[in-house]
């Protein structure tokens, strides 16, 4: 598993504040996917009306969720009769030998693999890479970062941080290209590598973004057909996904076909889907002679037995509640720590990694409900947020001073006499560092640093209880 | 084939996300949910529906995946017949001085004969099909090799400007992804409205003779492309980067 660094979100974001690179990045490309998706919604599907859609579909996942151990079942059944392999694995090592002791029963050297978020969990480049066996991203933008050796800034657009300059360096450090500023160039230069690969690889390794369970169908949502590849040109095709992923019927692909690309990009289909149910049949032209998918709990059982919390299994990884927020749109994707950035990523990573390093990731959010308005199946992440926030005071991990002012914060909202007298021992007290109704500065602990950026209203010399008392309620005070 | 062994770690794993669920035994009956628990009468009913009125809307149908799929930058072609489908094949070729052609082995090509008409013009397409090119290797070969890959389909789908292809013997998968130009040839009674409509055919196919139904299908909604760099969108990274939709009418 890739090292836990979730404690470090505060630093890492104020690193990620002062790094114009990512600020860049994270200004227009993601004007792009807020309009994209708006546009897609607004001007496109009227079959069935988006929010019903989004309905029917958080409906489904918690139907599933619910009797995942069914799903499991049947998806298990289903694809062997299909002739695939299934392998249940309980954390990342586990799924990490499952796919090392595939790889040496076929002598395998190279790797070819499409975009898997759950093989970044595992960190299987690594594990791949110390026993001598070549992993290769095929995924555009997982090749950059896996040239650069990090990990996905975003759910879909694992490299949107790197500007072309970089992605040119990069190629002509590790390809020896010619550089270039021509985006057009630098895909035909990643294409002609990567279709060597895609000729000598024995074995693929694809994640799945839904399993249909009644016919054990592994479903896949591509762009650049990198997923087509890799699950139709070498002998061994590896599906990993994390064990929540399922749907019961075929016939619930359709819905969630018209969500994820809207919600992820504003398309309205990527350009190829694959569906793929087991290993090729006798008479298949080609094709995989072996499948194998691999159902990962890594962690998931902690949100599982939550029952608050179990709705983030729902998700589908579109990463809309990245693009619309107002953190991650200042912080960016590595400030997280971990696999999963953004609102959803502020609920999973901690829950699969541990609270307590990732105790403040609950806190990186201003609860403004877009992400919870975006969801293409309505997960409400602040209601998770705020749970887990719950959860993190509870655990004990807050600090000593704030667990302090919310003491006194507590108690003067505990009677209007208590804050009547609060407001007028402030009113004395701000005598001091008030000028002409504002505070530059509030020159205590912690909450110092709300001034560093902005003005503190200082209290009015008369509350609006006191003026309605005297002056407004005309003296009627039955 | 033997069905392959179940993992022995299964029934501990499925007994903790039991546990996790807070229950002690396995749910024995089909859940309650609307795609899943219906019968087989009903669904063949829905199926019997959905084909009829695909055939009545037909036109419909055909004009919107038009529309659709010119949104989605495929170049979309109408061809009154199969003779005036195998010329535009050809004249795609043509235009992009494509040396080698490879093809799937599927049935619309004794309706479109695209054979003769590119021989016309001296290009002699290569079936990608076992016994004409042996091995798997030499398939992959050849494909990546090959300026223009031409295949039929099983469907296409209106609301999507999607093609839905199924592997099988005869259809080479390779052939639809290697080179870097595809022409899909469709008939118009293939042509299907909705996503839906799709799903519960091949829903269908399952229920009644799974065999039927392959163990690859997949649907191709446009040129390949990627905006990993710069959010800047670039056509044609592994996939082809020019598609064309060939409609034929009806015969």
């Amino acid at each position: 598993m890739p090292e836990v660094k979730t404690s470090r979100f505060k630093s890492e974001s104020v690193k990620a504040l002062a790094n114009d690179n990512i600020q860049r990045a994270l200004g227009a490309p993601f004007a792009h996917f807020v309009d994209g998706r708006k546009s897609a919604i607004e001007t496109d599907y009227t079959e069935e009306s988006w929010d019903s859609m989004r309905d029917r579909a958080a409906a489904t996942k918690a139907h599933t969720i619910e009797r995942l151990d069914y799903y499991l079942d049947l998806v298990d059944k289903n694809v062997r009769r299909n002739g695939g392999h299934v392998h249940f694995a309980n954390d990342a090592a586990h799924a990490n030998q499952i796919v090392l002791d595939i790889a040496r029963q076929n002598e395998v050297k190279t790797v070819i693999k499409s975009k898997s978020m759950v093989s970044e969990e595992m960190g299987i480049n690594d594990v791949l890479e110390k026993n001598g066996i070549e992993p290769v991203e095929t995924d555009l933008g997982e090749y950059i970062i896996q040239l650069a050796k990090e990990t996905p800034f975003h759910l879909i657009a694992p490299a949107v941080h790197k500007t072309k300059g970089q992605v040119s360096d990069l190629f002509e450090k590790f390809l020896d290209s010619a550089p270039t500023d021509d985006i057009e160039k630098l895909c035909i230069i990643a294409r002609d590598v990567l279709r060597d690969n895609f000729t000598k690889a024995d074995m693929g390794i694809s994640g799945a973004n839904f399993i249909v369970a009644e016919t054990g169908t592994v479903v896949l949502v591509t762009n650049e057909g990198n997923g087509r590849m890799t699950t139709s040109a070498p002998r061994i095709h590896v599906a990993i996904s994390g064990m929540e992923k399922l749907l019961p019927s075929i016939e619930d692909v359709g819905l969630f076909l018209r969500l994820l690309p809207r919600s992820a990009t504003g398309q309205r289909i990527t350009s190829y889907n694959s569906f793929i149910s087991g290993p090729r049949a006798g008479t298949d032209e080609d094709g995989p002679e072996e499948f194998h998918l691999i159902l990962v709990d890594n962690g998931r059982l902690n949100l599982l037995k939550d029952e608050t919390l179990r709705e983030a299994l729902s998700c589908i990884r579109c990463g809309a509640c990245l693009n619309h927020c107002p953190v991650y749109r200042k912080v960016g994707g590595h400030a997280y720590g971990w696999v999963y950035p953004g609102p959803i990523g502020a609920i999973v990573s901690p829950m699969l990694t541990g609270l307590k390093e990732g105790k403040d990731l609950p806190y990186a959010s201003t609860l403004c409900g877009s992400c919870r308005d975006v969801c293409p199946v309505k997960i409400d992440l602040p209601k998770l947020l705020l749970d887990l926030r719950h959860k993190v005071v509870k655990s004990g991990a807050s600090t000593m001073p704030e667990r302090l002012g919310i003491g006194q914060w507590h108690n003067a909202m505990k009677t209007r006499k208590k804050l009547e007298g609060k407001v007028r021992l402030g009113r004395l007290l701000q005598g001091l560092i008030a000028r002409k109704g504002i505070i530059k500065r509030l020159p205590l602990p912690v909450v110092s640093g709300w001034t560093k950026s902005r003005d503190f209203p200082a209290l009015a010399p008369r509350s609006f209880a006191e003026i309605w008392r005297d002056e407004l309620s005309g003296g009627d005070r039955s | 084939m033997a069905v392959p062994v179940e993992d022995p770690n299964k029934e501990a794993f499925l007994e903790r996300v039991r546990g996790a669920l807070g229950r002690s035994t396995p749910i024995m009956v089909t859940p309650d949910h609307p795609t899943l628990k219906t019968t087989l009468p009903r669904h063949e009913e829905k199926v019997r529906t959905t084909k009829a009125r695909t055939e009545a809307r037909r036109p419909q149908n055909v004009a919107r995946l038009e529309t659709i799929a010119t949104a989605a930058a495929w170049h979309v072609h109408r061809a009154a017949d199969a003779e005036v489908a195998a010329n535009i094949v050809a004249e795609i070729a043509a235009t992009i001085h494509a040396k080698a052609v490879v093809r799937t082995a599927e049935d619309i090509f004794k309706r479109v004969d695209i054979d003769s008409t590119l021989r016309k013009r001296g290009v002699s397409p290569t079936v990608l099909a076992s016994g004409r090119a042996r091995r798997k290797t030499d398939l992959k070969d050849i494909a990546f090799k090959a300026d223009l890959g031409v295949s039929g389909v099983e469907y296409a789908i209106a609301e999507t400007g999607s093609c839905a292809l199924f592997q099988r013997k005869g259809n080479a998968r390779i052939t639809t992804l290697a080179p870097p130009v595809l022409a899909l040839v469709v008939e118009e009674s293939q042509v299907l409205e909705t996503l839906d409509d799709f799903f519960a055919i091949v829903r269908f196919q399952f229920l009644t003779n799974r065999g039927r139904l392959p163990n690859y299908y997949n649907f191709i909604s446009g040129p390949s492309r990627t905006a990993d760099i710069e959010q800047t969108l670039t056509i044609g990274v592994h996939g082809p980067g020019e598609v064309h939709m060939i409609l034929v009418a009806d015969a």
